[in-house]
């Protein structure tokens, strides 16, 4: 019963999940059995150093990186038992992804870039257009509808990255250092919005980074060493 | 432009545009020879098909080894004189399964020594006889020719420079110039027309070589029923003295003569296909590498396989069309600009039909956009197999 209830609750369960690279004679394990809980709406920080193997958790958890042992599974089904195509509409459907780096297409506008998704998930029925400009305005950008992301500053292309991976309304949002080499007062305004996108919409946030104060934000916090997880 | 993967296509071209403009313009190349070489090869056939068809005999005799001399005059545009005697006429007539019969007379001009017009043919035919030149009479001056006139033909009339000339000097015996025939599209357009009335006089000037009772050619019609190559065999079975070309062997010398141009044609349009091929291949391997991160991103954000596929088939269907439009009219240009260097040519403009010009333009597409998407074809496999995380973490 305990168990049904936890499978009703979990919005994410990954279960004993690693990721082995072999190279060579080499076994390396990024992710060594993790296993995490994370309900609708919660916002999770998970914390820790540079090969820690949060962005490679992450990625299992985003449909982006298949696992080498164990299950990821979302609202009840492993997803890495999907076909191609199901695990493609899930990426498209369910998960926004904000990446480390600048991930917007140089021949794009900001506007165009946050359409991108929209034709992935085939949403044709929506109003795309006016979205897009609602959402660009949300995070402060209303006048750089149609700049290029040569145009923006990286706190700017961060910003349209964020409104970019809630176009298609998805339910989880994936942060891998969303705030990574931007200036404190950028942070603290994509933090802001990250918070509200949580709190308004009940999208569930996990987002990864070292910087500790950051991660002190979130409601749910974890940490990350040698491929192992463990909460603060 | 509606937002769509055609919309991203057309923006990833514009982002490289020299890029773009090259890959184009190399492709347009190879169309532009591969419409030229099937203009040239297909305008050949159809003007010869239709010379032959204006002709109008089945079977056409001439003196034994004067086969190539007659298709010189009758399909070309060169002057040549031969000649048979006038007797075989008769004997052609009672081979069976001929029905009608015509004979015609060629003479070479030269200028200052026997006529005042630069070199070129001229023809007598009969009247009575004949069913080719008296059919393109009625259609020009709807009547026949008088002794002491002459006709011109359409090409001749440009060719010998007769502007304005009323009369002529030909073989040491004056000729009204009544008029010009219509095009008729065979070697005859260069040619000037005169009735056999005139032969005997010709002949006793003294000027045109030609000696009492030859002819040049007979044309003969066969009788419904018989195949005209087996009454072609029978005249030369018949009468050792001719040699005899049969309809569907006209035109066979200058069509085995083009054949080594159509082999030229071939291995240029291959050597240019591997080229394009190989340009192709180039461009997209590097866009490979300079893509993959973007490929990456897309599919993290729900991209499917077929989404890359598509995408990139797009620029490579967008890069072929724009390329095959440019060769097709690069081609086009090109044909009609240098036919004018092939008698054969002249009339390559009127003589593909539209059929044949839409053909050769599918054509052009099709390998347009045929030789992009072999050349991208690995590239877009590797493209749509990349596994994201692994693209976006070597970025």
């Amino acid at each position: 019963m305990q168990l049904l209830r936890r499978h009703r609750l979990a919005q994410i369960e990954v279960r004993d999940t690693s990721k082995i690279y072999r190279i060579g004679d080499n076994v390396i394990r990024a992710v060594d059995r993790v296993s995490l809980n994370v309900n609708r709406g919660e916002f999770v920080s998970i914390i820790g150093h540079s090969g820690s193997g949060k962005t490679t958790l992450l990625s299992m958890i985003g449909g982006i990186l298949r696992n080498s042992e164990g299950e990821v599974l979302y609202n009840g089904t492993d997803i890495y038992r999907l076909r191609e195509d199901e695990l493609s509409k899930y990426r498209a459907k369910k998960v926004g992804y904000i990446f480390q780096f600048a991930s917007l297409l140089p021949v794009l506008t900001a506007k165009e870039n946050l359409l991108l998704p929209t034709i992935f998930s085939k949403n044709g029925s929506k109003p795309g257009g006016k979205k897009a400009e609602e959402y660009l305005d949300m995070v402060g950008l209303k006048d750089k509808i149609h700049a290029y992301p040569s145009q923006l500053s990286g706190g700017q292309q961060r910003r349209v990255a964020i409104a970019r991976s809630m176009m298609n309304d998805p339910e989880l949002i994936l942060g891998d250092e969303p705030t990574g080499d931007l200036d404190e007062e950028t942070e603290l305004q994509i933090m802001d919005l990250l918070g509200r996108v949580n709190r308004q919409n009940s999208v569930t946030i996990i987002f990864v980074t070292h910087n500790s104060e950051l991660a002190g934000t979130a409601s749910k916090q974890l940490k990350m060493s040698n491929g192992r997880l463990h909460e603060i | 432009m509606k937002y769509g993967l055609l919309h991203v296509a057309v923006k990833n071209l514009k982002r490289k545009a020299f890029r773009t403009a090259v890959l184009v313009v190399s492709i347009g190349l190879l169309v532009s020879i591969l419409v030229f070489g099937a203009s040239f090869l297909l305008s050949v056939s159809s003007t010869l098909e239709k010379a032959v068809n204006r002709l109008g005999a089945d079977v056409l005799v001439v003196p034994t080894g004067a086969r190539d001399y007659a298709e010189e005059v009758l399909l070309e545009t060169k002057t040549k004189a031969f000649y048979m005697d006038r007797g075989i006429i008769d004997r052609v007539k009672n081979v069976e399964g001929v029905q009608d019969i015509t004979y015609q007379t060629y003479m070479t001009t030269v200028f200052g020594l026997c006529c005042d017009i630069p070199p070129a043919t001229v023809v007598s035919f009969n009247h009575d006889t004949d069913f080719i030149v008296n059919a393109w009479l009625d259609k020009s001056i709807g009547r026949k020719l008088k002794k002491n006139e002459a006709i011109i033909g359409f090409e001749a009339y440009d060719n010998l420079g007769l502007y304005d000339v009323s009369s002529s000097l030909l073989f040491g015996v004056k000729f009204d110039l009544v008029g010009v025939l219509d095009k008729t599209g065979t070697g005859l357009d260069n040619a000037i027309f005169m009735s056999d009335e005139n032969i005997d006089e010709v002949i006793s000037r003294g000027k045109a070589g030609l000696k009492p009772d030859t002819i040049s050619v007979i044309f003969v019609k066969v009788k419904n029923g018989y195949d005209p190559l087996q009454v072609s065999r029978n005249i030369e079975g018949a009468i050792i003295e001719v040699d005899t070309i049969e309809r569907n062997d006209m035109g066979k010398k200058i069509i085995t003569s083009l054949t080594d141009i159509k082999n030229i044609f071939l291995i240029t349009i291959i050597l240019a296909f591997l080229l394009s091929a190989f340009l192709a291949w180039t461009v997209f391997s590097a866009i490979v590498n300079e893509r993959s991160r973007e490929v990456g991103i897309m599919k993290a954000m729900g991209a499917r396989n077929s989404d890359i596929v598509i995408m990139f088939t797009l620029e490579i269907l967008i890069l072929g069309f724009l390329g095959s439009v440019l060769g097709i009219l690069f081609g086009t240009y090109l044909s009609l600009s240098l036919s004018n260097f092939f008698s054969l040519l002249k009339d390559m403009a009127a003589s593909l039909s539209i059929t044949e010009r839409v053909g050769i333009g599918l054509l052009g597409i099709v390998a347009g956009s045929g030789i992009c998407m072999i050349g991208a074809f690995s590239s877009i496999i590797r493209l749509k197999n990349l596994e994201p995380f692994a693209v976006i973490k070597e970025a």
